[in-house]
């Protein structure tokens, strides 16, 4: 038998699905698996997005950043350059608050990840 | 899964499948796993593997497989992409391990005997393996079962190419002189018919 035949039949054997008595047991297992990481990836993604989001909103809410920066805007409607420069103090201020910095960047961090995530899962369905 | 979700997933083609998981849906990729399963485990016996190891590490491989599931275009075959990465997954546990080393070092020990099969009789190709040393199955497993070339059997094991090689060449060597005479009854079978 020539070297190419044999290999191509050596192929072939490989290529035959061995008769394994536990096949259906083995698949189930692994779809346990599958289901069980979608799972815990689904509470991750819910987890971190909730904690991140109360985080955040109750930073912006105790912070009166909203009416500010309304205020600053309304302020500086004409020129928007001017508004930029009126916000600009603003999320200064906010980021100075020496008891609320770090919970402000745990609370993007968190928001960082989750959205990172949510990116992954779309481009995959993409 | 009902029973109509299950019979519409089988009569679907593995790409079908592959794309439905690539989207999610792990239903269609448990039916990939059912169909290959088997297959890949096999793969990762004649490797050597014992049949608990063969087992985890397939089901690692069919996760890493979903993972990375919208990498598969469809371009060879299913079964061939996994096999592929359980081959990979399979050596990296050996050398964790540090049984590759020994396993594949030129001389190794010698197989244990395997008795020839009787003269016109058939000998499949798992015992035909055991004739091999454990390099040479390994090598011969990764380049025939996995269908990794010389050059990526030669990257996943660390090792020289031109050992891989001698390895390719010496186990092929065994297996045709086991196998041959199945070979040739088959061809005669075909002159025959």
């Amino acid at each position: 038998m020539a070297e190419v035949e044999f290999e191509r039949a050596l192929e072939r054997m490989f290529a035959r699905t061995p008769d394994i008595s536990d096949a259906a047991s083995f698949a189930d297992r692994v779809q346990r698996r599958l289901d069980r990481g979608w799972a815990a990836r689904r509470l991750l993604i819910g987890s971190a997005g909730v904690i991140g989001g109360v985080i955040g909103a109750s930073q912006l809410i105790m912070s009166n950043l909203f009416s500010r920066a309304e205020a600053a805007s309304s302020e500086s409607a004409r020129v928007l350059t001017s508004s930029v420069r009126q916000i600009a103090p603003q999320a200064d201020w906010l980021f100075s608050r020496p008891a609320g910095v770090e919970t402000v960047w745990v609370a993007a961090g968190l928001a960082l990840l989750a959205l990172g995530f949510v990116l992954t899962r779309i481009i995959e369905e993409i | 899964m009902s029973r109509a979700e299950r019979h519409r997933l089988s009569s679907l083609h593995d790409v079908e499948l592959a794309t439905l998981a690539a989207a999610g849906d792990r239903q269609a990729f448990g039916e990939l796993v059912r169909r290959h399963g088997s297959a890949v485990r096999g793969l990762l016996r004649r490797m050597g593997a014992s049949a608990s190891e063969a087992d985890d590490l397939a089901q690692d491989a069919f996760i890493s497989a979903f993972e990375s599931i919208s990498e598969f275009r469809g371009e060879g075959a299913f079964a061939a992409w996994v096999k592929k990465i359980a081959a990979r997954a399979c050596m990296r546990r050996m050398q964790r391990a540090k049984r590759l080393r020994d396993l594949t070092a030129a001389g190794a020990d010698d197989p244990a005997p395997v008795a020839h099969p009787d003269p016109g009789g058939r000998m499949d190709l798992d015992e035909a393996l055991k004739a091999l040393t454990d390099g040479e199955r390994l090598c011969v497993s990764l380049c025939y079962g996995a269908g990794l070339s010389h050059g990526e059997a030669a990257e996943a094991l660390n090792l020289p190419l031109g050992t891989v090689k001698s390895h390719v060449k010496r186990g092929l060597d065994k297996l045709r002189a086991r196998l041959a005479p199945e070979d040739q009854s088959v061809e005669g079978r075909r002159d025959n018919g």
